[in-house]
């Protein structure tokens, strides 16, 4: 399969995803730019906005083109490409403004040695009308090829929605990714720490991203092979599974290491030179799996993106999570890695437990950055959790993903693991001594993490009976 | 059926012993190296 793209359709799908899903995590980084005061950041995010602004040429030329390809196929609405090009051109001539005001206030900076707090306001201002601009228009593009998501549910079938949900939510642990991984170099060469714990940050998000983008896309494949939809191979979509599962492991590893290296941070005040590298490496890794995993996904329903070389799969039984499938069904197989599962939540939970608790008030002859030492057997908790459910959702995904109660668990897994990141980040609760008060906000957070992981493990206790 | 149920028994402790033996391994050794970050 080719990865390069070779019509304008697939530089489109491909390109048209960084100025929207990538502003979202620009303006991330941007805003914590702002509230730290960090000049590098700053910069480094206002050459990202020249980027995108530049990007949106690209995303014009190969819109426009596609749209001509497009409208031969007459499955596709001319009125709803029509609104797209519309709205497209809107948000793209908001993107180029933000971008043209990034450009001159670093040209200014160049000349005065300062940035100006007008103009770079100014940028966050834009770059948020672009960012609501592109949330309409990125809606409008899904639906001019993906029929598919129209379709009403069958009596005992899986929902359309999941494959939405898949469609959306697939982009932010990619593009994140990606991001992270351009200023997590920068950030290294520059050796500025905010921006590097800031990459780290992105990167443990992408990881815990990684897990709803996962399953969500088992519930996809369901939707789109139970009932069969005519174009849609489980062959093709069994290929972008392979390769999703080894993205997600991948993901938890670069998660993993840039996670210790924010907790040795925190106690130590420096980086690891060796373990910075780690994290680089398994990203870098991460990235060319996670690019074979895209380009996969994409073949699934983009028929003009395929070429004439390309032979897609054709056996829906091959593959690795075929073989899973079959092999996790047997007993002697479930028992184990269900049992490591409960084993990863008292872990997880206990850990949680400990930490949430004194955050409350509970053991205050203990400092916070003493309780802060348990949280790695929470990480591992996670990371037992993430590879045996995985395992044990193979079991029976058609089944676990049609329960009502797998949406609240999974929702509440990424609120809680993404909570936790506040308790290796904040300076004030760091400073807590023995017999001081957390600060209020660091109390509703151990409040959100404590319910949330309470939410995961009640959501997959009910899965059989509700 | 007996020895099915001695091998998923083992089975169980197998991995469970792994996880939770990788866990605590992984506890011990990133505290001890904060430890010795500290003193040096």
């Amino acid at each position: 399969m080719h990865v390069i793209p070779q019509s304008w359709p697939h530089l489109h799908i491909l390109v048209s995803v960084f100025p929207s899903v990538g502003l979202v995590f620009v303006l991330g980084f941007y805003v914590t730019a702002l509230l730290t005061s960090n000049d590098v950041m700053k910069r480094s995010c206002l050459v990202l906005f020249v980027i995108l602004g530049l990007l949106a040429v690209p995303t014009y030329l190969s819109g426009d083109r596609s749209m001509d390809l497009l409208s031969r196929d007459p499955k596709v609405s001319q009125d709803l490409m029509d609104y797209h090009f519309g709205w497209g051109l809107a948000a793209l001539a908001v993107l180029v403004a933000t971008g043209v005001v990034a450009l001159i206030e670093l040209c200014r900076h160049r000349r005065a040695g300062q940035l100006s707090n007008d103009a770079l306001h100014l940028v966050l201002g834009l770059a948020l009308i672009t960012l609501v601009l592109m949330i309409v228009v990125g809606e409008l593009g899904w639906q001019i090829n993906h029929h598919e998501l129209g379709l009403a549910r069958t009596p005992r079938g899986t929902p359309q929605a999941w494959s939405h949900v898949h469609m959306i939510l697939n982009h932010f642990p990619t593009v994140g990714f990606v991001l992270a991984l351009g200023l997590y170099v920068v950030a290294l060469v520059m050796r500025d720490t905010v921006m590097t714990r800031s990459c780290l940050v992105l990167f443990v998000i992408c990881g815990i991203l990684g897990v709803p983008t996962y399953v969500t896309g088992n519930a996809s494949m369901w939707a789109l092979t139970d009932p069969p939809i005519p174009g849609i191979a489980k062959a093709v979509i069994n290929a972008h599974r392979d390769m999703a599962l080894l993205m997600l492991f991948g993901l938890a590893f670069t998660g993993v290491a840039a996670w210790i290296e924010l907790w040795r941070f925190r106690h130590l005040g420096r980086f690891s030179n060796r373990s910075l590298y780690l994290v680089l490496a398994f990203a870098i890794i991460t990235l060319g799996v996670m690019a074979e995993t895209g380009h996969r996904g994409g073949q699934i329903a983009h028929p003009e993106i395929r070429v004439a070389t390309d032979i897609l799969p054709t056996d829906p039984k091959a593959g690795w999570s075929a073989a899973i499938e079959l092999l996790i069904n047997n007993v002697i197989w479930f028992v184990p890695w269900q049992t490591l599962h409960f084993f990863g939540f008292s872990l997880v939970f206990g850990t949680a437990l400990a930490v949430s608790l004194r955050v409350l008030g509970f053991w205050k002859s203990l400092s916070f950055s003493a309780v802060h030492r348990l949280l790695p057997l929470g990480v591992f908790g996670v990371v037992m959790n993430v590879f045996s459910g995985m395992l044990i959702l193979q079991a029976d995904s058609f089944r676990y993903l049609n329960e009502i109660t797998f949406v609240p668990k999974i929702a509440f897994f990424t609120i809680g693991a993404i909570a936790v990141l506040y308790f290796s980040l904040s300076e004030r609760l760091w400073a807590v001594k023995a017999g001081e008060d957390a600060p209020m906000s660091a109390k509703w957070v151990a409040a959100v993490v404590l319910l949330s992981w309470a939410g995961v493990i009640t959501g997959g206790r009910l899965l059989p009976y509700v | 059926m007996e020895y099915a149920n001695t091998a998923i028994v083992l089975m169980v402790i197998a991995v469970v012993a792994f996880g939770l033996g990788l866990a605590f391994a992984g506890l011990y050794c990133l505290n001890k190296a904060v430890d010795q970050n500290r003193s040096t």
